[in-house]
Order: structure tokens, then sequence, then C-alpha cells
């Protein structure tokens, strides 16, 4: 255990852009859970999200870090400020937190979890080992096929492939989620309660 | 890959306290946020280590999910704050009999 640990750490450090982004991730999480006012909340999870899409990238997932920057922190944290500004809440209506046992409490339990999280990560993956080169792969796109090579691995036009031919009916379920969702969302916050 | 791992790990856990411990509900929404993202990042790193989209097309699923949820959620917290004058979750106790 302590060994795997130290490999994994070695293998952190030998890579500085996921140690950068990791730490940048990880320390803007810690400071937007426990700031009182929510605009710097919401500042410090922009940071962490840009973090996150770093890390995407080093994973070959271009277009999806793209699509991250663009939908978490263009459209979702804009929301999040403009609803703190259109709510202007002041110091006394940011309510009272809970006891400091209680949040002690509830780190204690976070710290569990992440040590079951943690030992099944260590114990269920080989390590510290390379990740394999990726392989060509030859996608079937409606009547012709595309042969996606390494460089082309995550990015538009693979991700298009399989978006709207394998994947189409998840594709369009989400597009009715996100209609129903809009119209719960006007009638919530349109209509007196 | 481990690393990966424990860094999705870590950021679904700040998001768990964030849920636990804070009873601001911006905040709270904020946290279900985070805790998405870190179960994202667990998804693209499967994805590339077996060399599959999958996980990847599930990403995209997710972030969808999680506009729609941050929609709905904060159009609750409006209609909340206009009758309660209040984001507190300690607060919310209309259903105690």
């Amino acid at each position: 255990m302590i060994h795997r640990l130290k490999g994994i750490g070695q293998d952190v450090l030998s890579d500085p852009v996921f140690a950068a982004c990791a730490a940048v991730a990880i320390g803007a999480a810690l400071l937007m859970v426990t700031r009182r006012n929510p605009v710097y909340a919401a500042l410090w999870l922009m940071q962490c999200f840009l973090a996150v899409a770093v890390v995407f990238l080093k994973l070959h997932a271009p277009f999806l870090a793209a699509i991250h920057v663009l939908v978490y922190t263009g459209a979702i944290l804009v929301l999040f400020l403009f609803v703190i500004m259109l709510l202007s809440l002041q110091p006394h209506e940011l309510g009272a937190e809970h006891s400091r046992a209680a949040r002690a409490l509830g780190a204690l339990v976070c710290a569990g979890f992440l040590a079951v999280l943690g030992a099944a990560a260590l114990h269920g993956t080989r390590g510290a080992a390379p990740l394999e080169p990726l392989r060509d792969v030859a996608v079937e796109s409606g009547s012709k096929t595309l042969v996606i090579t390494a460089e082309q691995w995550g990015g538009v036009e693979h991700v298009g492939a399989e978006l709207f031919s394998r994947f189409v009916v998840p594709f369009e379920v989400v597009s009715i989620l996100i209609l129903v969702a809009i119209l719960g969302a006007v009638v919530l916050a349109k209509r007196k309660l | 890959m481990t690393k990966y791992l424990l860094l999705s790990a870590a950021l679904f856990v700040i998001g768990a306290y964030g849920v636990l411990g804070r009873r601001n509900l911006l905040i709270v929404l904020m946290s279900i946020e985070l805790m998405l993202n870190g179960v994202n990042v667990a998804l693209v790193a499967f994805s590339r280590a077996h060399q599959n989209l999958e996980g990847q097309v599930f990403v995209l699923t997710v972030i969808g999910v999680a506009a729609a949820e941050a929609g709905v959620g904060l159009a609750l917290l409006i209609a909340l704050f206009r009758n309660r004058r209040t984001v507190d979750s300690g607060d919310l106790t209309m259903l105690k009999g």
C-alpha cells in the first residue's frame, strides 16, 4: 500500500502539468467549499473547472475540454453569478452555518469516504504504469468508415461520428431533458408560488 | 491512471463535504457541480485507459444533465428566496409537522 502510494507520488511529480493542475483543482475546490461569500465560491469553482479542462486535454479529450470550458465556466457559472447578483444577498441573509462540531463530523465522514475510494483506486488499477499508446480505430458512421488516428482521438470528428451513429438515442434524450428543464426553470422562476 | 482516479476521488469528496457541511443553498448547488466534475474526470480517464470513446460520450451527457440541474436548481432557489427571504437550508422546515 505504502510503496504503491510512493510510486503514484513519483508518477505525479514526473508529470509537472498534471501535478500543477491537480494542485490547483484541489486547492480551488477546498477554497470553494469554505468561502462564506457565494461570489468568491463561484470564482474559485471557475478556477477548479479550468484546471480540470487541462486534465481533459492530457487525457486525449480535446473536444470535451473545449465543451467543458464553454458549458461549465461559460454557461453554468455565469448563471450562478447572475442568480447571486439577482438575489443580492445582504451579509445577514447568508444564513447561519452548521456548528463547528457538525462540520468536523462531516469532514470526518468525507475523509473516511476518500480513504475507501483511494484504496479502491490503488488496488483496482495498475498504479503508476503509463497508459498504452493510442491505436488507430475505425468508426462506422452512416455508410462510410472513418479511420481515426492517435492524433485525432477524442477530437470533433471522432466524437461527432460516434455521437451521431451509435449514441444518437442518448443524444436526443438529453435534448428533450434540456427542453423540459428550460420550461421548468421558466415556470418556477416566473410565477409567484 | 491511478493518479487521475485519485484526483477524481478528491474532487468528489470535497464536493460531498460541501453538500454535508454547508447550509447556504448556493454553495450546496456548486458543490453538486463539483461532484459531477469529479465523476467526469474518472469517466474520461477510463475512456482513455480502455481506448473506448463511450466514456467521453457519457461525459457529454453528464454535462447536459448538469446544465439542466443547475438551471432548475437555481430557479427553485429564486422561487424560494422570493417567498421566504432565505437561502439557508436550515430554515426550510415547512414540511415539519
